[in-house]
C-alpha cells in the first residue's frame, strides 16, 4: 500500500540525518518512531541548519577522488564533451529511433533520432526511462544455476556444456522456445537454431499484443497491420484505442493527433472515443461516450444502420447484417442514446474522410473478433479504407519481417506443458509466469518441463523458476536489427548498437548467445563469425545493395551505425477492397450476473504496459495520466457505484473472480461505466527488482481464462468479479488535488454535459 | 509529552552540530597561496622534467601539449597513456628506469592508470577550463606557464604536482574583482565581449588601456 512509498521516501533521509548528528542517530536508534510529520519538520530545520555550516572553505578533499584517464582515445573524445550515437529503443516494439547522448564513456540520456518516420525525434516517458533498465542495479550478471532454491553463478563455458547435455538425446519436438515479438536478423538466427535441431516449438507471446486486431484487420482488408492515417482524417472514431498511450505505435500517432487537430483543409480534426474505461485517449477526446463493456461491436453495427437510414448507400449483405439493430435496440444494448447516435452519424455523413479504430477494449471479448470485424466494417462503408486505413510498406526481406506474439500461443504452450510434452524449454523476453492468469497455473506446469533455461535481464518471476538463467546484455549494450511492426511511412530496418560498453563482464547479447547455441549443431556453418557482430554486419554486407549502399563495404557499414536507420525501397501490399458483412454475429450482452456483477477492466497504463519495465523507478515514479496515482495499483470505480457500495477513495477493497481475489485502494473514477471496474495491469510482482517487488496487486492472477472464439485469444476484458469493503482505509498517494476541485473560484475550464454540445457546429 | 521531548532534543543536537560546523569563517576575499597536501601517485611523475626551464634541465613542453583538452573542454584532462607511450617508445635513455617501467606495465596490460585527484572542486561549481585558456592566452598573449600558473602554481618546478592555491569561492571571486585589460598589448582586441565580463562598460585607464572585471553573477559558477 501507499506505507511502501513512504518508507522509499524516509529511508534516504534518515540516513542522511543520522549522519549529520549522533544525537539523532541514537535517538533513531533507540527505535522510538516519530511521527512523520514531526520528522519531516526536524528534517527542514535540519537543512537550514547544514546550509549555515556548509559555506566554509574545507569542501575540497584534495587526493580523494581517482581520476582516471583513457589508455587510448578516439579523437572525437574529450572529456566533458558529448558524443552521440543512434540506436533504437527497446522498451517497446513500436520500433522508435532513439539517439544517446554518451559523456566520458557513459550514455546520460535517450532522444528520439530525427530521422525516423516513426517517432521523428521525439520519444515517450516509456523510453526516456531506457537508461533506468540500463543501469538497473538488479540486473543479472552472471549465469545462475540452480541448486535447490538458490542460484550458483557459473561460467559462461559451463552453462553451454550443460545446454549441450541437456539437449542430447532430446528430438526437436521435445524442446518449446517462448519468446516476446522477434524480428530482424535475431529473428533469422533463433529461426536457424531451432532448424538445427527440426524445433517447431517457437511460441511467440505478447501478454498485451493486439493479437485479434491483426487477426480482424486480416480479414478486413487482407493485411495485418495497415496504415492508420490520422493526420489525414477529419473526424476519428476509436472504440477504445489508445493511440496516445499505449496503442502500437503511440509516439507516431501523438505526431499524427496534432496534424489532425490542427485540421485538414483548415478542418480541426474531431476526436470520439467510444469506451468503457476512459484512456489518456479518451481524456483527449472531443465527446467521450462510455459504452456498456463488451458492446462495442453493436454500437458500430447500430451506426452503419443509421448511417443507411442517413442515405448512405449499404451493400446487400451489410444491410442485411444490420438489419435488426435498430437505435432503439442498441442504445438499449449499449447504453448509448440514440441522440448520441444521431449526433455520430451526422458528423461522420459530413466529413469525409473519417477513420475508425479498435483498441483493445473492443478486442478483449469471447466474442473480440467479431466486435473488431463489425468496427472495421464500419471503415468500408464510410469509404476511408484507401483514404485513411493504407497499406503499409514493407521490407523486402520477408525472413527479417517481426513475429508477432500472441496469448493463444501461450495457451498452446501451457497446454503442452501440462501434458508433459517438452523436456528443454527455454523462455526470452516473456514473464509469462507473471503474465499467464492464475488460472492457467503456468509456473505449476512449467515445473515439470525437465530444464528450463530463461534468458534475463532481471530476475523476474519466470527466471526465478528457471533452472538455469542466463544474463543478458542491455539493450544500451546490444546489436542487432528490428523491423517495426507498424510501418510509418516508407519501409525502415532499425539498427540496434551499444551506446556505451558493458557495464557488467558476465553479460552476454541474446545475438552471442544465440550463435554459441547455434555453434554447437552447425559449427561448419557458423564458425567464421566470431561473434554476432560480425554475422550481423557479415548479413548486412551481403544484401548491400538492396539496402541501399552503392559504396565500399567500410563506408557502408559506417554510414549505417551513424545513421542508425536504413531506409529501403518497400514493397506495397494491396488492400482488400470488398469486404463481406457474412458471418457477423453478436451476442446480445449478457444479464448482469447476481454473485459476480461487475466486469473487470485489466487496463495498459502507457508507461508500465504488461509490467516488463516495472523496476524502473522512474515509471512508477511518473504518475497515471488519469488518476495521478504513483507507486501503487488502483481499483476505479465509478462514483455512482462506490456510493451504493458505501466506498470512498482510499478504502482498501477485496476484488473478487471465480479465480481468485486481490486487494487494493478504491479511486473513485467518473470516467468508467458503472457495471465496470479497472485496475492497471503492470505492478504487484513478487520478483524482478527492487523498485517493482511488493508494489500494488497483479490483475492478470485473477483472470478469468475466456478465449476469443475466432483466433483463441485470452479475452482480457471478460472478468467478472464483485467487489466488497475490508474495512481498512489509506490516503491515496497521487498528485492531483481534491476531484472536482475549485478552480480558485474562477471558471478555467467550464463544464457542460457532453450531449449539450454540438461538435458539428463548434469545432 | 515524550513527543514533545523527543522533538527538541532533536532539534538542539541538529542546532549544536550546525553550529559547530559553523565556526569555520565565512569566505573572505583572498589571494595567499596555500599548500596541499603531498599526494602520493601511482607513479610519481616529474612535472619540472617535461615542462620546466631548458637551463634547469627540463624540456619546456607546453602544458597544454599533454593536457590537450584544456583548450577545448571544461576539464583538462588527465593526457591518455597513449600519448605518454608516444614519445616514450622512442626515448631509449630512460626506459628501464623504475617510473617507465611501470608506464609501460600499465600499457602492456592496456590499463588505466588511478590517478588522485590533485585540484577537486566541489561538484556544485563549474569551472571551466576553455573559457580562461581563450580569455588569457588566446586573446591576452599571456604565456601559457603563467596562466595555468595563476591556478595551479608553479608546477613546472614541481615533482608530483601538488595543490598551491586555495581555491576557495573568496579566492576565485578575489581575481574575479581584479580589472583585467580586455585587449591585449598590442594584441586582439575584444570588443563587445568585454562588457559581458563586468555586465558593466569596461573603464579606460590613463594609458588608454581598457579594463574590465571577471564575471561576478552566481551562475557563471554556480548552475
Amino acid at each position: 500500500m501507499n506505507s511502501g512509498s513512504i518508507k522509499h521516501l524516509i529511508k534516504p533521509l534518515a540516513i542522511r540525518l543520522s549522519e549529520q548528528t549522533t544525537l539523532a542517530k541514537s535517538l533513531v536508534m533507540v527505535g522510538h518512531p516519530f511521527d512523520r510529520r514531526d520528522f519531516l519538520k526536524v528534517l527542514g530545520w535540519g537543512g537550514a541548519a547544514v546550509a549555515l555550516s556548509g559555506c566554509g572553505n574545507g569542501s575540497v578533499e584534495d587526493g580523494k577522488e581517482t581520476v582516471v584517464s583513457y589508455v587510448e582515445t578516439n579523437d572525437y573524445m574529450i572529456p566533458s564533451i558529448s558524443v552521440y550515437f543512434n540506436s533504437t529503443c527497446a522498451q517497446c516494439d513500436a520500433g522508435c529511433s532513439i539517439t544517446g547522448r554518451i559523456r566520458e564513456g557513459r550514455v546520460l540520456k535517450l532522444e528520439g533520432n530525427p530521422d525516423s518516420a516513426i517517432n521523428r525525434g521525439k520519444t515517450c516517458g516509456l523510453g526516456q526511462a531506457g537508461v533506468q533498465h540500463h543501469y538497473n542495479p538488479d540486473r543479472v550478471r552472471a549465469p545462475l544455476l540452480r541448486t535447490g532454491n538458490s542460484g550458483e553463478a557459473i561460467t559462461w563455458e559451463k552453462a553451454y556444456a550443460l545446454i549441450a547435455e541437456k539437449m542430447n538425446g532430446v528430438s526437436g519436438e521435445e524442446v518449446a522456445f517462448l519468446s516476446g515479438g522477434v524480428s530482424g536478423h535475431l529473428k533469422v538466427l533463433l529461426g536457424n537454431y531451432l532448424d538445427s535441431f527440426g524445433c517447431k516449438n517457437h511460441f511467440v507471446y505478447e501478454a498485451v499484443g493486439p493479437a485479434v486486431l491483426r487477426a480482424a484487420n486480416k480479414k478486413s482488408y487482407g493485411v495485418e497491420m495497415p496504415r492508420f492515417n490520422i493526420n489525414k482524417a477529419k473526424v476519428v472514431l476509436s472504440f477504445g484505442a489508445d493511440f496516445l498511450g499505449a496503442w502500437v505505435s503511440p509516439v507516431h500517432f501523438s505526431q499524427q493527433y496534432a496534424q489532425f487537430r490542427k485540421g485538414v483543409d483548415g478542418q480541426r480534426g474531431v476526436l470520439i472515443q467510444v469506451e468503457s474505461k476512459m484512456t489518456l485517449t479518451g481524456a483527449n477526446a472531443d465527446r467521450w461516450l462510455v459504452v456498456r463493456p463488451g458492446t462495442e461491436g453493436i454500437l458500430a453495427l447500430g451506426i452503419i444502420n443509421a448511417l443507411g437510414a442517413h442515405g448512405v448507400t449499404l451493400s446487400g449483405d451489410i444491410a442485411a447484417a444490420v438489419k435488426g439493430y435498430d437505435k432503439e435496440r442498441v442504445s438499449k444494448d449499449t447504453g448509448v442514446s440514440a441522440e448520441q447516435i444521431d449526433k455520430i452519424v451526422a458528423l461522420l455523413k459530413e466529413r469525409t474522410p473519417s477513420l475508425v479504430l479498435v483498441g483493445s477494449a473492443a478486442e478483449g471479448y469471447a466474442h473480440g473478433s467479431q466486435n473488431a470485424a463489425a468496427i472495421n466494417l464500419l471503415n468500408q462503408v464510410l469509404g476511408n479504407v484507401g483514404k485513411t486505413v493504407e497499406a503499409a510498406a514493407v521490407v523486402p526481406f520477408p525472413q527479417m519481417a517481426p513475429l508477432t506474439g500472441n496469448t493463444a500461443a501461450l495457451k498452446t504452450l501451457n497446454d503442452g506443458l501440462a501434458a508433459g510434452k517438452y523436456k528443454v524449454l527455454f523462455s526470452y523476453a516473456a514473464n509469462p509466469v507473471f503474465t499467464a492468469p492464475g488460472a492457467m497455473k503456468f509456473p505449476d506446469n512449467m515445473a515439470k518441463a525437465g530444464f528450463k533455461v530463461v534468458f534475463a535481464h532481471y530476475m523476474d518471476e519466470t527466471a526465478m523458476q528457471a533452472d538455469l538463467v542466463l544474463p543478458l546484455d542491455s539493450a544500451l549494450e546490444d546489436w542487432g536489427t528490428q523491423v517495426p511492426e507498424y510501418m510509418a511511412e516508407g519501409a525502415q530496418i532499425n539498427i540496434q548498437q551499444p551506446l556505451m560498453e558493458k557495464l557488467h563482464a558476465e553479460t552476454r547479447g541474446m545475438g552471442d548467445i544465440l550463435l554459441a547455441l547455434i555453434k554447437l549443431r552447425r559449427a561448419e556453418d557458423y564458425k567464421k563469425y566470431d561473434d554476432y557482430y560480425a554475422y550481423l554486419r557479415a548479413a548486412m554486407l551481403q544484401n548491400k545493395n538492396a539496402l541501399g549502399g552503392g559504396a565500399d563495404d567500410d563506408t557502408f557499414w559506417t554510414e549505417t551505425l551513424s545513421k542508425g536507420i536504413i531506409k529501403v525501397a518497400g514493397t506495397k501490399q494491396i488492400l482488400s477492397g470488398k469486404v463481406s458483412a457474412a458471418g457477423l454475429s453478436l451476442p446480445t450482452p449478457a444479464a448482469i450476473d447476481a454473485q459476480y456483477p461487475l466486469q473487470l477492466i485489466p487496463s495498459v497504463n502507457a508507461s508500465l504496459r504488461d509490467g516488463r519495465h516495472t523496476n524502473q523507478p522512474w515509471l512508477q515514479e511518473s504518475p497515471d495520466p488519469l488518476t495521478t496515482i504513483v507507486w501503487d495499483s488502483w481499483v476505479e470505480i465509478h462514483p455512482k457505484k462506490a456510493a451504493e457500495l458505501g466506498i470512498v477513495e482510499g478504502d482498501i477493497v477485496e476484488v473478487t473472480g471465480k479465480n481468485g481475489s486481490l486487494k487494493a485502494q478504491a479511486y473513485l473514477f467518473p470516467g468508467i461505466h458503472p457495471d465496470a471496474i479497472s485496475i492497471p495491469l503492470g505492478r504487484g510482482h513478487e520478483a524482478l527488482g527492487r523498485y517493482a517487488k511488493g508494489y500494488g496487486v497483479n490483475p492478470f492472477q485473477i483472470l478469468d481464462t475466456v478465449f476469443d472464439k475466432e483466433t483463441g485469444e485470452l479475452a482480457l476484458h471478460e472478468t467478472r468479479v464483485k467487489v466488497s469493503k475490508t474495512g481498512s482505509r489509506v490516503i491515496v498517494v497521487k498528485d492531483e488535488g481534491p476531484v472536482g476541485g475549485k478552480q480558485m473560484g474562477k471558471k478555467i475550464a467550464v463544464r457542460v454535459a457532453s450531449d449539450k454540445v454540438k461538435l458539428s457546429e463548434e469545432v | 509529552m515524550h513527543r514533545f521531548l523527543r522533538l527538541s532534543v532533536l532539534l538542539l543536537g541538529l542546532f549544536a552540530a550546525a553550529s559547530y560546523a559553523a565556526d569555520a569563517p565565512p569566505p573572505a576575499l583572498t589571494t595567499e597561496d596555500d599548500l596541499g597536501p603531498a599526494i602520493e601517485q601511482p607513479i610519481e611523475f616529474p612535472h619540472f622534467r617535461h615542462a620546466g626551464d631548458a637551463d634547469k634541465g627540463g624540456m619546456e613542453i607546453n602544458c597544454m601539449y599533454c593536457h590537450t583538452y584544456a583548450r577545448r573542454s571544461m576539464v583538462s584532462g588527465i593526457p591518455p597513456i597513449q600519448k605518454c607511450i608516444g614519445c616514450h617508445q622512442s626515448i631509449e635513455s630512460v626506459r628501464e628506469t623504475p617510473r617507465i617501467k611501470k608506464l609501460f606495465e600499465y600499457w602492456d596490460a592496456k590499463k588505466a592508470i588511478p590517478w588522485k585527484k590533485v585540484h577537486d572542486l566541489p561538484d556544485y561549481v563549474r569551472f571551466s577550463h576553455e573559457r580562461h585558456i581563450k580569455r588569457f592566452i588566446f586573446q591576452l598573449n599571456r604565456p601559457v606557464q603563467e596562466v595555468c600558473g595563476y591556478c595551479h602554481g608553479n608546477v613546472k618546478e614541481m615533482k608530483v604536482a601538488r595543490r598551491s592555491k586555495l581555491l576557495s569561492m573568496g579566492w576565485c571571486v578575489s581575481c574575479h574583482e581584479k580589472e583585467h585589460p580586455v585587449t591585449a598589448e598590442g594584441g586582439t582586441p575584444i570588443g563587445d565581449q568585454a562588457y559581458w565580463y563586468g555586465m558593466h562598460k569596461p573603464l579606460v585607464d590613463a594609458s588608454g588601456i581598457i579594463k574590465a572585471k571577471g564575471p561576478n553573477d552566481c551562475s557563471v559558477c554556480h548552475k
